[in-house]
């Protein structure tokens, strides 16, 4: 009983870091889709030009250093819910732990190195 | 005893929402939004990743990207449509679960059931919802067919 509790209360954090991660997407995600609109007066090309990409890195590193941990951290979480509901794992729920941590730990290690190298 | 289709369980199975009601196909477009949206986050990720890599990488890249032509927008349309109903649906969704908000007060279940988190503020914000996504859609595939230089 104690051991179900626990995990219940494991599931509850994770639904609760899916939505605060959600909160900040919905910010973080309009200010990055802004930077690429025609709100910024360029063509859809120029948006996409190297000069235009790095320096939007550079000049808004916290923005999208937050974005990045965020779509991250709720795209795996919500993957994951997925595969719980879909596979119903009944033994094996530490192995699709596992795999989500270690998605995770490769995205963001990929999207830091972009960052800092980058900005 | 025959099985009611319904009812099925499996993959494919919860992925159709025929017969049910909105709230069961908020709860797979949802879903398959979120799945599109994971896909497009692990390539943009080695997309953008390539901007550490230099300016030839990025070129290289970009002219992959536009090699696939029309394709390439459409594509661009869909995650656009899947980011814009995740977005909204989600809202929804955080103001229904986490603040329990827009949800009927629970009453006792007595037959012929009726889910009372299907009241009229949760069907007016289902369907709210879906209206702002497709302005907001249709918005974002004109400023993409600007983009390919058609309108």
């Amino acid at each position: 009983m104690a051991r179900e509790h626990y995990s219940l209360m494991k599931e509850s954090w994770s639904m609760l870091l899916t939505y605060v991660t959600a909160l900040v997407l919905v910010f973080v995600l309009t200010i990055h889709l802004l930077l690429e609109s025609p709100l910024t007066g360029l063509p859809l090309d120029a948006t996409l030009s190297f000069g235009f990409a790095t320096g939007n890195l550079i000049y808004f590193k916290v923005v999208f250093g937050l974005l990045l941990y965020a779509a991250v951290i709720h795209g795996i979480s919500g993957l994951r819910v997925i595969a719980l509901e879909w596979l119903h794992p009944r033994k094996r729920t530490w192995l699709l732990n596992l795999l989500a941590v270690a998605l995770t730990g490769f995205f963001l290690a990929l999207g830091t190195y972009t960052l800092v190298a980058v900005a | 005893m025959t099985k009611n289709p319904r009812f099925r369980s499996g993959l494919l199975a919860s992925l159709v929402p025929f017969g049910f009601n909105v709230e069961r196909w908020s709860y797979v477009l949802h879903r398959a939004s979120g799945v599109i949206l994971i896909g497009y986050l692990a390539a943009h990720l080695f997309e953008t990743f390539q901007l550490s890599m230099g300016q030839g990488a990025w070129a290289n890249t970009m002219a992959t990207l536009h090699s696939l032509g029309p394709l390439e927008m459409v594509g661009l349309w869909i995650v656009a449509g899947s980011a814009l109903y995740h977005g909204a649906n989600g809202i929804r969704l955080v103001l229904n679960e986490m603040f329990g908000m827009l949800m009927g007060r629970p009453i006792m279940p007595v037959y012929p059931y009726s889910p009372t988190s299907l009241g009229r503020n949760q069907k007016l914000a289902v369907w709210a919802t879906t209206a702002v996504v497709l302005v907001l859609w249709l918005w974002a595939g004109l400023y993409l067919l600007a983009g390919l230089g058609v309108v």
